[in-house]
C-alpha cells in the first residue's frame, strides 16, 4: 500500500503481462508439503506465547504451534480448545475452565491445569500489566480444571483472556523449565496441529503435522513458512510454484495476480479499521466544531471507489472504527456518496466556497488512501495540504497531541468494541484529543455492567451517539490481498473472522492429484 | 614504524568510537520504536512497558553509557525485534553476505578485467565504445531494478533459476550478478584507466621495439602492472559488498547482512541497526588500517610523512 511501491509494483505487473507470464505447468512442490512467501521477518519470540507483543502476526505461528485454552475459530469468536467448557460467577469474579481429556503436547505430555496456571504466570506480553492488576489468583483444582479469580468484575476478561493477548496460549511447564526460556525459543513444543522441524531466522520456518491433534489429524504432512519481503519476488516465487500461497500482494500486483490462469486472489478482511479524526472538533473557532462540516466531509468521500482502486473493492465499509467482527459492534446508517449534498451543507454552515482546512496528516504506508481522499474533500471545497509522516513519527505525534484538523487513523488492535473505544473516544485514551461527556458516563457504566445484554445495549448506544456527532469520517475495514496456487484446495485464509493469516492449519487441504 | 602504527592504530580506535556515538544518536532521532511493536491504538500501559523493558526510558547519555560498557565487553545487546544477542544473529547472517560478495565479486571482476582490456586495447573502436555504454548502464541502473528484471526473465518466464531464497549454488547466480553489475562497471572503468596508462609508458614502448608479441606484451608487462589499482580497490569493494547489499539481498530474499540491517531499521530495532552499522565500519576501518601499513611497509616515505 505504501506509494513508494506502486511504480514498482505497477512495472513489473504491467511486464509481466506483456510476457503473458501464466502458472507454469507441473510446477508444484513436494506431495504433502504446503510452502508460504511471507511478507514478514519471523522471529523466534513468535514461537513463544509468553511474549506476544500487541500485534497480530505472531498469531500466524500460534495456530500451528501451539493451541490456547479458548480462542476465535471459523465462526466463533470464542470457540473451546483445550478447555471443553466455563462458566463465570454471577458475581463476575470468578472464571473455571474444564479442560480437554486426551489433549497433549508434541512431547507426549498431557495438557493440565498446572500448565495452564504456569503459562499464565510467565505471560509477560501485551497487557499484562491488566492482568497483574485484576487477577487475584488462578487456582487449579484438579489437573482438569483452572480456576481464575478476579479482584473485582472485568467483563473484557475473556476477550483478553482468549484473543486480545496471548495469556491464553499454554506451554509445556515441565519442558519449559527444562530448557529455559532461551531453549524453548530454539525448540519449542507445543499443544497445536503442527510440532517444530527448524528454523532458520530470516529464511524459513519448517513445522510437520502432529498426529495426536485433538481436534483432527491435519491433512497436510508440512508446513514451510518462506520469508520474501519483496511484494513482487513473493509474486514471482507464487507463479513459479516455489510458494503456494503469498501473503500481502497489493494494488497493480494483485490485479495481475487476478489476471494469472491458476492463482486465485484471497482476500482475508482484517480487523483494521480507517478512519478521518476531526481533532479540532472541540475548538468553537475551527470549522470543524460546526457538525455539518464534518457531516458535509463523510458525504464527501466516495469510498466505493477508493476501495476498488486501492484494494480492489475487497475491503469492507463498516461506517465506523469498529470492526464489524468485534463484539458488540453496532452497524451506522451509511453516508452515501452526494457531493451536492456536502456542498450544500457547507454553505449552511457559512461556507459556501468551502475553506481552507490544513494540514492532514497521516501515515506515510497509507499516504495513497489519504491522498485520495483529500481529493475528494478537494472536490467538495475542502482544501487540505498532505502530511504523510513516517510511521513511528506518526504514532508518536497523534499521540501527544500534535496535529491539528484532520488525522488519517486507524487501528488493528485486538479486542471489543469497548476497547477501541477506550483508546480513541473516551476521556484519557491514548489518541483522544477530546471528548464528549455523555459518551464517558456511557462508557464508565459499560465498564461495569456484568449483564451481557444490557452491557451491550450500552455500547450500541454509545456508538450511535458517536455516529449522531459525526465524531469521525470512517473508511474501510482493511482487506489483506493474498494469492493462493492451483494445488491448494482450502487455504485457511478468512475463515476465521478478522484474522489475516491461514487458521486453523489443521483445516487446510491440497488438491487430491 | 611502531609510532606509524600507533598512530593509525589510535585514529582507527577514535574512528570507531565516533562511528558508535553516531549511530547511537541518528537511530534514536528516528523515532520511537515501542509504537512499530504494537498494533496503533495499544494501551500507553503497553507502549510504557515496551519502553521500560528496552531501557528506553532512561537519559540518552545512560543509555549510551550502559551501551559503550556492554560493546567493551563483546555484547552487542538483544534485538528488540528477534529478543536474541544481536551478535549471534549477526554472525548467523555474516557467512551468507560473505558468501554473495564473493560471488558478486567474482562475477564483477570476470566480466570488468576482461572487458576493460579489451576497451583499452581496442581504444576509441568499438570495443571501447559498448564498454563505456556497459560501465554507464552498470553505474545508473539500480540493483533493485537489474534484480526484478532478472527474477521476471530468468526465474518466471524462462523457469532457470529460483526466484528467491537460499541454499544451493542455483541461488546465488542472480543476487550475485545483480549486485556484481554495478561493480563490474567500476572495475571494468579502472582497468580500462588503468590500462591505458601502462600501455603508454617507456617499458611498455621498449618491450614493443624488442619485437614482442602484442599479446605478451599485453598479457604480461602490461597487464600485470595495470592489475594492482585493481585489486586494490576490489580488497576494499568486496568488503563494501558485504555492507551494501541490502536492496540485493531485500529484493532476493536473501538472508544475509544487509537485509538484517533493513529489518532493524524497519522495526527501529536499535541494537541491530548499532550493531550492523559498527561492524561494518569495523570492517571497512580495518581494510583501510592494513592497506595503509601494507603501504608503509612497500614505500618507507610514507610513515615518515
Amino acid at each position: 500500500m505504501s506509494r513508494a511501491k506502486v511504480p514498482l509494483g505497477l512495472f513489473v505487473a504491467m511486464s509481466l503481462s506483456v510476457l503473458g507470464v501464466a502458472v507454469p505447468a507441473g510446477a508444484t512442490g513436494s506431495e504433502g508439503q504446503i510452502t508460504w512467501a511471507v511478507h514478514t521477518t519471523l522471529a523466534p519470540t513468535w514461537f513463544d506465547p509468553a511474549e506476544t507483543p500487541g500485534m497480530i502476526t505472531p498469531f500466524m505461528v500460534f495456530y500451528a504451534l501451539h493451541d490456547a485454552v479458548v480462542k476465535p475459530m471459523p465462526g466463533k469468536s470464542l470457540a473451546p480448545s483445550l478447555a471443553e467448557s466455563w462458566s463465570a460467577s454471577p458475581d463476575g469474579l470468578v472464571y473455571e475452565f474444564v479442560l480437554r481429556k486426551g489433549a497433549t503436547f508434541h512431547n507426549g505430555d498431557p495438557v493440565t491445569g498446572e500448565d495452564v496456571r504456569f503459562s499464565f504466570e510467565r505471560y509477560r506480553g501485551t497487557s499484562a500489566k491488566a492482568f497483574k492488576e485484576r487477577v487475584a489468583a488462578v487456582e487449579v483444582p484438579d489437573p482438569g480444571r483452572v480456576r481464575f479469580r478476579l479482584k473485582r468484575p472485568w467483563p473484557d476478561f475473556l476477550t483478553f483472556y482468549s484473543s486480545a493477548t496471548g495469556a491464553g496460549w499454554i506451554v509445556p511447564k515441565a519442558y519449559v523449565e527444562k530448557v529455559g526460556d532461551e531453549g524453548f525459543k530454539k525448540a519449542p513444543v507445543g499443544a497445536g496441529p503442527y510440532r517444530f522441524v527448524s528454523f532458520t531466522p530470516g529464511v524459513e520456518l519448517v513445522l510437520e503435522a502432529f498426529d495426536h491433534y485433538w481436534r483432527k489429524t491435519p491433512s497436510v504432512k508440512r508446513l514451510v513458512l518462506k520469508v520474501i519481503p519483496d511484494e513482487s519476488t513473493r509474486l514471482a516465487a507464487l507463479k513459479r510454484g516455489e510458494a503456494d500461497i503469498a501473503y500481502s500482494i497489493r494494488g497493480a500486483l494483485a490485479e495481475e495476480l487476478r489476471r494469472t490462469p491458476g492463482l486465485t486472489l484471497k482476500p482475508a478482511v482484517i480487523q483494521a479499521t480507517f478512519w478521518l479524526y476531526f481533532a479540532d472538533q472541540w475548538d468553537p473557532k475551527s470549522p470543524w466544531h460546526d457538525k455539518r462540516v464534518r457531516l458535509a466531509a463523510n458525504y464527501a468521500i466516495d469510498r466505493k471507489a477508493i476501495n476498488e482502486a486501492e484494494t480492489l473493492g475487497f475491503s469492507k465499509i463498516p461506517w465506523s472504527i469498529i470492526p464489524s467482527t468485534f463484539d458488540f459492534y453496532w452497524p451506522p446508517l451509511a453516508y452515501p456518496f452526494d457531493p451536492a449534498r456536502a456542498k450544500r451543507l457547507l454553505a449552511e454552515a457559512g461556507y459556501p466556497s468551502g475553506f481552507d482546512a490544513g494540514e492532514y496528516f497521516c501515515d506515510v504506508a497509507y499516504a495513497n488512501l489519504a491522498e485520495a481522499a483529500a481529493n475528494y474533500l478537494q472536490g467538495v471545497g475542502i482544501r487540505l495540504k498532505l502530511r504523510p509522516l513516517e510511521r513511528a513519527a506518526f504514532f508518536k505525534g497523534f499521540a501527544e497531541k500534535k496535529y491539528r484538523n484532520i488525522i488519517q487513523s486507524s487501528s488493528g488492535a485486538f479486542g471489543n468494541a469497548a476497547t477501541r473505544l477506550e483508546a480513541f473516544v473516551v476521556s484519557g485514551g491514548s489518541y483522544v484529543y477530546g471528548s464528549y461527556p455523555d459518551l464517558d458516563g456511557l462508557f464508565q457504566e459499560q465498564a461495569s455492567e456484568l449483564d451481557r445484554k444490557k452491557r451491550e445495549a450500552i455500547l450500541h448506544r454509545l456508538q450511535e451517539l458517536i455516529h449522531d456527532k459525526v465524531m469521525f469520517a470512517p473508511i474501510w475495514e482493511l482487506a489483506f490481498l493474498n494469492g493462493v496456487g492451483p494445488r491448494v484446495e482450502e487455504s485457511g485464509l478468512a475463515l476465521i473472522a478478522g484474522h489475516a493469516y491461514s487458521a486453523p492449519y489443521e483445516d487446510l487441504r491440497l488438491k487430491k492429484p | 614504524m611502531k609510532r606509524y602504527l600507533l598512530r593509525r592504530l589510535s585514529y582507527s580506535l577514535l574512528s570507531l568510537v565516533l562511528l558508535s556515538l553516531t549511530i547511537f544518536l541518528f537511530v534514536r532521532l528516528t523515532g520511537d520504536p515501542s509504537v512499530l511493536l504494537v498494533e496503533p491504538g495499544a494501551s500507553q500501559a503497553d507502549l510504557d512497558a515496551i519502553r521500560q523493558q528496552f531501557g528506553l526510558d532512561r537519559p540518552l547519555w545512560v543509555q549510551y553509557g550502559s551501551f559503550m560498557s556492554s560493546l567493551v565487553r563483546g555484547d552487542f545487546g538483544q534485538s528488540f525485534y528477534y529478543r536474541t544477542p544481536v551478535l549471534e544473529l549477526y554472525l548467523s547472517r555474516l557467512p551468507n553476505s560473505l558468501l554473495l560478495a564473493v560471488a558478486a565479486m567474482g562475477f564483477s571482476l570476470l566480466i570488468g578485467i576482461p572487458s576493460g582490456i579489451l576497451a583499452a586495447v581496442r581504444v576509441n573502436r568499438w570495443w571501447d565504445s559498448a564498454g563505456k555504454i556497459f560501465a554507464l548502464l552498470g553505474l545508473s541502473m539500480p540493483s533493485f531494478w537489474v534484480g526484478l528484471i532478472m527474477i521476471l526473465f530468468f526465474s518466471v518466464y524462462l523457469g532457470w533459476l529460483p526466484s528467491s531464497g537460499s541454499g544451493t549454488p542455483l541461488h546465488v547466480v542472480m543476487p550475485a550478478v545483480a549486485l556484481g553489475w554495478y561493480f563490474a562497471a567500476a572495475h571494468m572503468r579502472l582497468t580500462r584507466s588503468s590500462m591505458l596508462e601502462v600501455l603508454g609508458s617507456e617499458y611498455v614502448k621498449l618491450a614493443r621495439l624488442k619485437g614482442l608479441p602484442e599479446a605478451l606484451v599485453i598479457g604480461k608487462h602490461a597487464f600485470k602492472n595495470a592489475l594492482i589499482p585493481v585489486l586494490t580497490l576490489a580488497g576494499i569493494n568486496l568488503v563494501i559488498m558485504v555492507n551494501v547489499a541490502v536492496v540485493v539481498e531485500t529484493v532476493f530474499a536473501w538472508p544475509g547482512v544487509g537485509r538484517l540491517l533493513y529489518e532493524g531499521i524497519a522495526f527501529r530495532d536499535f541494537p541491530v541497526v548499532q550493531a550492523t552499522v559498527l561492524l561494518g565500519g569495523a570492517m571497512i576501518v580495518v581494510v583501510n588500517l592494513v592497506v595503509d601499513v601494507l603501504y608503509a611497509v612497500i614505500d618507507p616515505r610514507i610513515r615518515y610523512q
